[in-house]
């Protein structure tokens, strides 16, 4: 189970590359219609100055090393459930561009829900560029299932 | 109010997104594991669901901020029936759902969101 005591708990920074060949591969997984995703002439008629990341693109930040990991904090993760995520855009960020993500776990809440006892685990990210300015900040918020409903 | 309706979802879809964005839990793809944990099979990440969701808000413009919360799990053979409502709150302020439609013609609300997006 989620060790409380890894509240504040920040995983080391790691550097990640949005690549125009991922973002078209994820547009695509997602079954993205809009052509600024995969279309250099459309995303640039947008007034992007390449290939925009999807919204939800720092998902792959995952492929880049075992930064992140739960074990880290002691969540099982075959008890893991999703259960929301929120993500600010403070400026655009396209393919070409190194973010620098900081992960960090923002709180542990042991709580009773249908699913019987649980942890809400809270994570938040910070995406800078290459300047140091964050341009994403990602909140993500993961269900560790402890028990059975009382 | 826009809406689209996108599938059905195919376990090929699940695999292809645990490339995409590289969480290769296989909860999400071996049926296996899946009932192990308690689950009929396996199912949809949430980001996922919210991913395609946000493609779709990408249609009203440049977005500012995204937020979504996952009510059910989606199941391959389901259509995702992903609407945005303007929320009156604000200008480029919209509400958000995803239901599931199954096979079966049963149909369930499996993400509530919300976004802004540059007006």
């Amino acid at each position: 189970m989620a060790d409380a005591r890894k509240a504040g708990y920040t995983w080391p920074s790691y550097v990640i590359r949005v690549e125009r060949g991922k973002v078209v591969e994820f547009a695509r997984a997602l079954h993205f219609q809009n052509p600024i995703f995969h279309d250099l002439e459309a995303a640039r008629a947008q007034g992007y100055a390449d290939l925009p990341a999807p919204p939800t693109f720092s998902a792959v930040s995952q492929h880049y090393g075992p930064a992140q990991s739960l074990d880290d904090i002691g969540v099982d993760l075959r008890r893991v459930l999703a259960g929301g995520a929120e993500w600010e855009y403070l400026a655009d960020v396209v393919a070409g561009d190194e973010l620098t993500v900081t992960p960090r776990v923002a709180a542990i809440e042991r709580k009773q829900g249908g699913r019987g006892t649980m942890d809400v685990i809270t994570m938040e990210s910070e995406f800078a560029d290459e300047k140091g300015q964050p341009v994403l900040r990602l909140r993500t918020t993961i269900l560790e299932i402890l028990g059975e409903k009382a | 109010m826009i809406e689209r309706r996108i599938g059905p979802l195919t376990l090929a879809d699940l695999v292809r997104y645990a490339g995409a964005g590289g969480d290769f839990n296989p909860i999400h793809f071996d049926g296996d594991v899946a009932q192990a944990a308690g689950f009929p099979g396996p199912f949809a990440h949430g980001l996922l669901t919210a991913g395609i969701l946000s493609g779709v808000v990408t249609e009203l413009g440049r977005l500012r901020r995204y937020q979504v919360r996952y009510v059910a799990q989606v199941w391959p053979g389901d259509v995702l029936v992903c609407s945005a409502e303007g929320s009156g709150s604000a200008d480029g302020a919209y509400d958000l759902t995803v239901e599931r439609e199954a096979p079966d013609g049963t149909r369930e609300v499996v993400l509530r969101g919300s976004a802004e997006v540059e007006a």
